[in-house]
């Protein structure tokens, strides 16, 4: 099949691209550094006042339960540590467009959201019981492992149908589809997003090999975490459009992060049990 | 048309009903919508079931989350409306594999062969009527029941919506 519009193509139109406000990209940036303080992590919130006043909410919300009231923005971010900042600023950047349904992908309002949350928050368990790497970057690197799904559904969507009936048809699974009919997947899109948007090599990797973490040649922990905590909230219900399935799972990914099979069930334990409250705060924040 | 009380079952909950209503499971992965129906009593339940097995060594924290505590905890919720587990039919859909395994892969990780075999062994030995069963495969499903008819249907991406059973009268069900 000819391919009709090239990746670079995909990633250059900038206009209807989905992006991640400057600030929360520098609050990432700046809790990545060793220099990283409460009163720089401030500077940056300040010159965005949406942002500033999410950041003052979920400090003074009951999830904290602080009794004083709280109206300074560098205690807000030692309140909230750097790391629950910087999620924020992620969460309230990127919702407004991943909240949208991905008709392409058979996700209905909502659903891409709920299935990017979910990973973050499922992919963070296993990062904390594996010890293997950083939780915080685990659950960024969750929340947009699949942005390539939202690009190539902006421009696609006619296309992805039939991709989807492909899939269906010759039983491979759906990035197997999108390689075949397009010359690229949706792992391929969401790198070159993620590298254009300059964010930590962490991320970029769990983009383009979140379906195949053997193939990591860097940062295989976080890609590995990010593949478990796919099938996690997979499995759970979380975003099972048309091409929910069918993705192998790669078994490598638990032995390399010394887990075991059987804690599987103990990981979605974890996961069924904080999710909700957990996008239930978020939400509130963010939207 | 959709009649008496719309009740969603989301994650690990619970719902009866006695008179008219809706249940809806929405997008089960591995997890099992169960629902049973005593026609007596006109008293409805349904679970969503995510798991086979409650952890010896940690609290329950929702009930319905398990299939060896949500089964028996909903049959109770049933009794208290003046339901009798002997009369009651069932039928269950969900417990897909979501992701592909290698064939050396181990069991465990197909949590949803294992809630369906769980929730199947549990009715079982209870001797429960189910009518139908949608397990198995790789589709995600929404299980949707309508007291009125009984009238139980699932709904996948790409199949549409198909009727799984009828639970009221006139319908055969099977011996588990
Ligand atoms: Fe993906
Ligand atoms: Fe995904």
């Amino acid at each position: 099949m000819s391919h009709t519009v090239t990746i670079e193509q995909i990633v250059s139109k900038t206009s209807d691209l989905p992006t991640i406000p400057a600030a929360a990209l520098k609050v990432m940036r700046e809790t990545q550094s060793s220099s990283a303080s409460a009163a720089s992590v401030a500077r940056i919130i300040v010159t965005d006042q949406a942002l500033s006043a999410r950041v003052l909410r979920l400090a003074n919300s009951a999830f904290y339960g602080l009794s004083r009231k709280i109206s300074d923005l560098p205690e807000a971010v030692v309140v909230l540590g750097m790391k629950s900042v910087k999620n924020l600023a992620l969460v309230a950047g990127t919702y407004p467009w991943m909240k949208r349904p991905l008709t392409g992908y058979c996700l209905g309002p909502e659903e891409m959201w709920r299935h990017a949350f979910g990973c973050a928050a499922a992919a963070q368990i296993v990062a904390r019981m594996s010890r293997k790497c950083s939780e915080d970057l685990v659950f960024t690197a969750g929340l947009l492992h699949d942005i390539g799904k939202v690009a190539l559904s902006v421009w696609l969507e006619n296309k992805m149908g039939a991709i989807l009936l492909y899939a269906g048809r010759e039983e491979i699974s759906f990035d197997e589809a999108e390689r075949r009919v397009l010359g690229y997947d949706h792992c391929q899109v969401g790198f070159h997003l993620a590298t254009s948007w300059n964010l930590p090599e962490e991320i970029c990797s769990a983009c383009l090999y979140h379906h195949t973490p053997a193939q990591a040649a860097e940062h295989q922990s976080v890609v590995d975490c990010v593949h478990v905590g796919d099938y996690i909230c997979s499995a759970m219900g979380f975003g099972l459009g048309g091409d929910g399935m069918l993705y192998p799972f790669d078994e490598g990914s638990l032995t390399r992060l010394g887990l075991r099979p059987e804690q599987i069930d103990a990981i979605t334990d974890e996961f069924v049990e904080k999710f909700e409250e957990y996008e239930a705060l978020f939400l509130e924040i963010a939207a | 048309m959709s009649t008496g009380t719309q009740l969603l079952v989301g994650m690990a909950d619970i719902k009866v009903a006695k008179g008219p209503a809706t249940f809806t499971c929405l997008g089960l992965g591995s997890c099992i919508g169960l629902v049973a129906f005593d026609e007596q009593a006109d008293v409805w339940g349904m679970v969503h079931i995510m798991l086979p097995e409650a952890f010896k060594d940690k609290p329950v924290d929702k009930v319905g989350k398990f299939a060896n505590t949500g089964i028996p905890a909903m049959i109770a919720e049933m009794e208290k409306l003046g339901a009798n587990p002997s009369r009651m039919v069932m039928a269950l859909a969900g417990g897909a594999q979501v992701f592909k395994f290698g064939s050396a892969a181990s069991s465990r990780l197909d949590v949803g062969a294992r809630n369906a075999e769980a929730t199947l062994e549990i009715l079982r030995g209870m001797r429960a009527k189910i009518s139908a069963q949608d397990t198995g495969g790789s589709s995600g499903r929404t299980m949707i029941v309508k007291s009125d008819t009984g009238v139980v249907t699932v709904r996948t991406v790409h199949g549409g919506e198909t009727e799984l059973c009828c639970l009221r009268r006139g319908r055969r069900s099977v011996a588990a």
